[in-house]
């Protein structure tokens, strides 16, 4: 139950990351930022995938692991991890991207990676411990 | 929580370690296909026709055969123009005057259905107005959408002063400008009040972010575009949209 209620205070903490970088993508304004490299990040290919903007695919990613809080058992820990460890892989190549082609880093990238960094930690501990029901 | 997963016999718990392991295994193949097929193999359409822009479009060929006059650029046989509410300094409209433009003079200045206008306004400062009277300066030797498009080559980093001289200069000489002239110009009385005749149909109409576009016809209301996205397919859509 506290892994569960640890994973969703996370998710929570996530969306409100991704449905921030959502808005201001849709919204063709400036992020908030501090690091100096947001708007660059934002505007570069890497913001988008097959036309979808990253940070909407992150926010149904969270919104799909905060779902799986909701329920008991091994298979809704399964999803939470596994969904969780994609969001690890892909923050992975977004940061990539940002040191590397894009040549600018973005605060609220770096706090969704750490976000999903510690969601993904605490989805597999909830995976190995989650009682057979 | 550590406690409970440090007393968990995980350790000899073999199938969750192994469903675990599939599970980050398929998600790092799950992603690597999705990010392989999403961006087209490391190469997304806009990324594409930027470098093309880039590789092959200067401003001297982008415009090339195309009257220019003043702050608009078209034939004057147009049915409609298109206005262009743009800041020097936004990286958005960088983005849509290098990635946009060239197909929108290609299909649609260049076949006559429209005529592009340049409504230069500052929303990024003072430094920003400075970018405006360059490009308007360049409007009497009839290359201003050459310097818009080749001030934007050379943006910089939109919280610094980048818009100095020799930025300035090194645009008007790019594009074939005489650049003692241009400076000149833009100091001038016209460029001013063109800057604030641009600045005051912005502030009616509302539009307060840039780039922002208004498609206007005789004895029909301006349109303004609402934009979801600044590449060219999806600008191209809400312009056919709009010119329907």
């Amino acid at each position: 139950m506290r892994l569960r209620a640890a994973i969703a205070v996370f998710c929570v903490v996530g969306i409100g990351i991704a449905a921030y970088l959502t808005v201001v993508h849709y919204a063709h304004v400036a992020p908030v930022c501090v690091t100096g490299g947001c708007e660059k990040v934002q505007q570069s290919k890497y913001s988008e995938l097959a036309g979808v903007p990253v940070a909407l695919l992150g926010l149904v990613a969270y919104a799909v692991i905060l779902g799986t809080t909701l329920v008991r058992g091994v298979t809704a820990a399964f999803v939470g991890a596994f969904v969780a460890l994609a969001g690890v892989a892909f923050s992975g190549y977004l940061l990539w991207a940002q040191l590397g082609p894009i040549g600018a880093v973005c605060q609220w990238c770096l706090g969704n990676d750490l976000t999903i960094l510690v969601v993904a930690g605490l989805t597999i501990a909830r995976m190995l411990t989650e009682p057979t029901t | 929580m550590a406690r409970t997963l440090l007393r968990h016999p995980f350790l000899v718990d073999r199938n969750r370690l192994l469903l675990l392991l599939g599970a980050a295994a398929l998600a790092l193949v799950v992603v690597a296909v999705v990010v392989s097929f999403g961006s087209g193999g490391g190469s997304d359409s806009s990324a594409s026709t930027a470098a093309t822009t880039s590789a092959t479009t200067s401003p001297a060929t982008l415009f090339a055969g195309l009257p220019q006059r003043g702050d608009t650029v078209g034939k004057a046989s147009a049915p409609a123009s298109l206005l262009v509410y743009e800041d020097p300094k936004c990286p958005y409209c960088r983005e849509w005057d290098l990635d946009t433009l060239p197909t929108v003079v290609r299909d649609y200045v260049r076949t006559g259905r429209i005529r592009l206008t340049y409504r230069g306004i500052a929303i990024l400062g003072g430094n920003s107005v400075i970018g405006l009277r360059a490009n308007y300066g360049a409007a009497p030797q009839s290359k201003l959408w050459n310097m818009v498009v080749a001030m934007y080559e050379r943006q910089g980093d939109e919280r610094t002063n980048w818009i100095t001289v020799p930025v300035i200069t090194d645009a008007a000489k790019a594009i074939g400008a005489n650049p003692e002239q241009l400076l000149k110009d833009a100091d001038s009385k016209a460029v001013t009040a063109m800057i604030e005749a641009s600045q005051a149909e912005a502030a009616s109409r509302g539009i307060n972010q840039t780039p922002s576009f208004v498609v206007e016809r005789p004895l029909t209301q301006p349109v303004e575009l609402n934009v979801t996205g600044l590449d060219p397919d999806s600008f191209t859509a809400t312009l056919d949209q709009a010119l329907r």
